[in-house]
């Protein structure tokens, strides 16, 4: 049977030595969205050894415009569980691992640490910093995309010693200060073309050929085919702070954590939901006529009940802050039908009592 | 000498200008920063970098370029 990797083999600057280079390599692709999607695709084709798909979203009907390894059947599914699905059926000598969950500053050095390379697929400036900052720590490289509407940036951090993300935008921007695909609208094409060009730099990274765009940040409008390549520098100044901390320190613009909270006015009463109460047993108000599983964090309870809920489950606490980070870990453990509750017990206990049968 | 400036992304929406002429004498890319945000306030909220002729250059050195750029941060993906 013919090599499937026949054409890298023809390659002078591939060949033989460099499709080992690629089966050998190990490539973490956080977020599986638009440009997350396509680099996936070309990069499992090119044979990388082993991918890693991190993504806690679900698949939405308006990713399907642009989001190309899904199907309709995948509607409200996990993303980064989908990708797998589709990828093992293009080459099944790629190991992939899918990671439901987010990137946190808890989780990254575990799971950055375990690859080659790190392609940034985001669409926020809380998970870009923190690969970033991780990825300086680990020494481990970082190939960047993001985008505006028709317009696309990329570039490489951390390659041999050069420039990292800090070094071209110190400080992440405030909050609401610069708009995301979600809020704006993006032309289906755009992170494609973004993402392979992402895929193009990981592999060209992994084959140890062409010049790498390190300490260059490419601008590609597709509107009226511009591309201008700026050089930066290094900003040691910067990179050492991040350094100097050992240990990444979340940025204050959580542009990101609003996708597993549920808000009271959100629910219908009649949905089967399994209430998980995360405060300590002298909190007040109890809530009473649902359906509540107490689970002090102080005890340290097992975590293993809630693997196999068929109900959704919805977390609480006081304030929804305690919630918030239950659901996090739980969502780490491959639990994704957890939610957690926006309102406090307070609000809860008054909509219990109102929507009682 | 005459000062060819760029926008991109956003911040074409917030100068309603994909690009103009500049004249005038700013000495620093900083003061060049500083005419611009008073020219166009919402500039001000943007952590925008300036290059001159290709090169993403920091607020104290000298304007000797002649065609500047203004990046924004991106975040989408």
């Amino acid at each position: 049977m013919e090599n499937r990797y026949q054409r890298h083999l023809q390659l002078n600057e591939v060949g033989p030595s460099g499709q080992e280079k690629i089966r050998k390599s190990s490539v973490l692709v956080v977020g599986a969205g638009g440009l997350g999607c396509p680099a996936l695709q070309y990069l499992t084709a090119a044979g990388v050894g082993l991918l890693g798909i991190m993504d806690p979203d679900v698949v939405s009907p308006s990713n399907l415009q642009r989001q190309i390894l899904f199907t309709e059947n995948d509607l409200g599914k996990n993303k980064a569980t989908c990708a797998k699905a589709f990828l093992s059926k293009i080459n099944s000598e790629v190991e992939i691992i899918d990671y439901p969950f987010a990137l946190t500053h808890e989780n990254s050095e575990e799971q950055i640490a375990k690859f080659d390379l790190v392609i940034d697929g985001t669409d926020n400036f809380y998970t870009r910093y923190l690969i970033s900052d991780q990825c300086l720590l680990l020494d481990k490289v970082m190939v960047y995309g993001a985008l505006y509407k028709f317009e696309g940036q990329v570039t490489v951090f951390n390659y041999k010693n050069g420039p990292s993300y800090r070094c071209l935008f110190p400080s992440p921007p405030k909050m609401g200060a610069i708009p995301n695909c979600s809020e704006i609208g993006v032309l289906g094409v755009v992170p494609g073309i973004i993402g392979i060009y992402q895929a193009t730099e990981a592999l060209k990274i992994i084959l140890e050929i062409g010049d790498i765009l390190s300490g260059k940040l490419l601008c590609v409008n597709l509107l009226n085919h511009n591309h201008t390549t700026f050089n930066f520098p290094k900003n040691s100044v910067e990179i050492d702070a991040i350094k100097k901390q050992q240990k990444v320190i979340p940025i204050e613009n959580q542009d990101c954590f609003v996708d597993f909270e549920l808000s009271l006015d959100q629910l219908s009463s009649k949905k089967k939901i399994l209430w998980i109460d995360v405060r300590e047993k002298e909190e007040s108000p109890r809530i009473a006529h649902l359906n509540v599983k107490e689970f002090p964090l102080s005890q340290q309870l097992s975590l293993e009940p809630f693997h196999n809920s068929e109900e959704q489950i919805i977390v609480f606490c006081q304030t929804g802050l305690r919630g918030k980070l239950f659901v996090q870990k739980l969502r780490e453990l491959g639990i994704q039908n957890c939610f957690s509750l926006k309102e406090g017990a307070a609000e809860l206990s008054i909509w219990a009592e109102k929507n009682k049968d | 000498m005459g000062l060819r400036v760029r926008y991109f992304g956003q911040l074409q929406e917030i100068t309603g200008k994909k690009e103009e002429s500049l004249t005038g004498v700013f000495g620093t890319i900083g003061n060049l920063r500083a005419h611009l945000i008073r020219c166009y306030p919402g500039l001000e909220k943007i952590h925008f970098k300036i290059a001159q002729d290709n090169t993403i250059d920091i607020d104290s050195s000298e304007v000797n370029g002649t065609l500047i750029d203004l990046l924004p941060p991106f975040s989408g993906g």
